[in-house]
């Protein structure tokens, strides 16, 4: 599902990563941990293509990122759904439109856009405030809103990249049995955490990151 | 399909923005006011010099002592020719008897003349076709050639000054209508690049999220249509107003501005100016859309 093999990103001449090369396979959860400045981000930026590679190449579901069209870039991301370190909610919306719009951008109409939505929050235990405007919610909440939009239109891959960065732990937990209900279900999973409780006997690879390099990888 | 979301996306931030959109829709409509009146000053000229060829005559002086039979032979070469409409005889006596309608209230001119001294003339009409500077010196160069002809007079300097008026004219309005244009767009341009800026995070997180260019422009193409099209809407409640108290005010204490003409067909046609020029701003405003 996700191939790298030998790749490299430079920053002003600093290398984020360096000579990577791992795999994932379909429906598989991995975890990707290291310090801060380890490239984890990177790493997950060049897989949902906010990153090109410098060096080296990278195949996701099929599709070689080096021979892919700028204009097939939006197809590909629909296959990937992103819960971002930094969130990305839409302030000035609400958490149904927060949602919504992952699904408006596929075209989907709005009827059916509303019956979905209503049941993903459901999922994520919070269909009960679907009319609150996201920065009035917790960042607990938050986090579940931007789980919520990065499932809700069915991908293939899920990347999360410190999605338990500002909660405490026992929401925490619960975003960990989150994820792994998503993979159940047949989705690959990505998540790129420096918490070890989050991988701790999961039974999942982990790859460990330091200063750009992979420095090994073990189960969690 | 994701249109009627785009719809929103747009009608929220036109509101979200009012007072700003307020004033680029009066702005718009400022410029596509002055467009309307520089069109409406080109029209005149062009149907003033469209008039032109009914009122304009070549008049042929005949040599003196012409017999009636060398004449009508002049009249049916004159007539043979592809330029002429109509050519109309006027004998010695005729140009007298007009010349003294003329100068009716100055009749001591001609006091002491025994002798007629106006030669017989023939006035010809040219074609509408050929009346421009061209055709008309290439066509007295030929006439003068005929025997009996004594002098070919046609107004040179007064076609050459219409012709020069009526270019000026036209290279003026044309450069005013296009700065103008530029201008309306550059208004929807500025307006849509802050809109564009304002909402950068949110378009950066659509990208990511998988939205399409056409996803991305839609709001504000919209946007720029709607600024455009109230423009020629308030535009075209100026040029009504223009015409009413031309047309229905000043003409009443200055009459002979009747002979103006306003197109009726400018009020419907400023909205759909107005919509092409606000899609053309809003077009450059968003330029190429990257996503990597």
């Amino acid at each position: 599902m996700i191939h790298f093999s030998n790749v490299t990103k430079f920053y002003e001449n600093q290398a984020a990563i360096k000579n990577i090369t791992f795999s994932v396979e379909k429906g598989e959860m991995v975890f990707m941990t290291g310090p801060s400045g380890a490239g984890k981000s990177t790493l997950l930026k060049i897989i949902y293509l906010s990153e090109k590679p410098d060096e080296g190449s990278v195949t996701i579901a099929e599709w070689d990122l080096s021979k892919l069209k700028e204009s097939n870039i939006p197809f590909l991301r629909r296959n990937i759904g992103v819960v971002f370190q930094d969130f990305r909610l839409l302030d000035n919306r609400n958490v149904f439109d927060n949602v919504a719009i992952a699904l408006r951008i596929r075209g989907m109409l709005e009827g059916e856009i509303q019956e979905w939505v209503m049941e993903i929050l459901k999922m994520v235990n919070l269909r009960h405030k679907a009319d609150s405007f996201s920065r009035a919610l917790s960042g607990g909440e938050q986090q579940r809103v931007v789980i919520a939009r990065a499932i809700v239109g069915e991908p293939t891959i899920l990347l999360a990249d410190e999605p338990t960065g500002n909660i405490d732990p026992d929401t925490a937990a619960g975003i960990t049995r989150l994820f792994k209900e998503i993979n159940a279900r047949g989705t690959t999973v990505v998540v790129a955490t420096h918490n070890r409780e989050l991988y701790r006997n999961t039974g999942r690879r982990v790859f460990r990151l330091d200063s750009g390099n992979m420095v090994g990888e073990e189960i969690g | 399909m994701y249109l009627l979301y785009s719809f929103r996306l747009a009608f929220q931030s036109l509101w979200r923005e009012k007072w700003i959109n307020l004033l680029s829709v009066l702005t718009i409509a400022a410029g596509l006011f002055m467009i309307t009146l520089t069109f409406f000053v080109v029209y005149n000229i062009d149907l003033a010099t469209k008039r032109l060829p009914a009122r304009f005559s070549v008049m042929l002086y005949l040599d003196d002592g012409l017999s009636e039979q060398e004449t009508g032979s002049i009249i049916a070469q004159l007539k043979k020719n592809n330029a002429v409409e109509q050519a109309r005889y006027i004998a010695k006596d005729k140009a007298l008897e007009e010349l003294k309608g003329v100068l009716k209230n100055a009749d001591y001119i001609l006091e002491g003349i025994d002798e007629n001294p106006l030669p017989a003339s023939i006035e010809i009409k040219l074609k509408k076709e050929s009346v421009n500077i061209a055709s008309v010196k290439k066509f007295a160069a030929e006439i003068k050639k005929i025997k009996g002809i004594a002098e070919v007079e046609y107004g040179e300097q007064f076609l050459n000054s219409i012709h020069s008026i009526k270019g000026m004219a036209k290279a003026g309005s044309l450069s005013l209508i296009i700065i103008m244009s530029a201008g309306v767009i550059f208004v929807c341009y500025s307006t849509l690049k802050i809109a564009f800026y304002r909402r950068k995070e949110e378009i950066e997180t659509f990208k990511l999220l998988g939205a399409t260019r056409g996803f991305i422009r839609a709001p504000f193409v919209i946007e720029g249509s709607v600024l455009g099209m109230f423009g020629g809407i308030a535009s075209m409640a100026a040029a009504f107003a223009f015409y009413y108290v031309l047309f229905y005010k000043v003409t009443a204490t200055i009459p002979i501005l009747k002979i103006l003409v306003f197109p009726l067909e400018t009020f419907p046609a400023l909205p759909i100016v107005g919509l092409l020029l606000g899609i053309g701003g809003a077009v450059i405003a968003l330029g190429r859309i990257r996503f990597s």
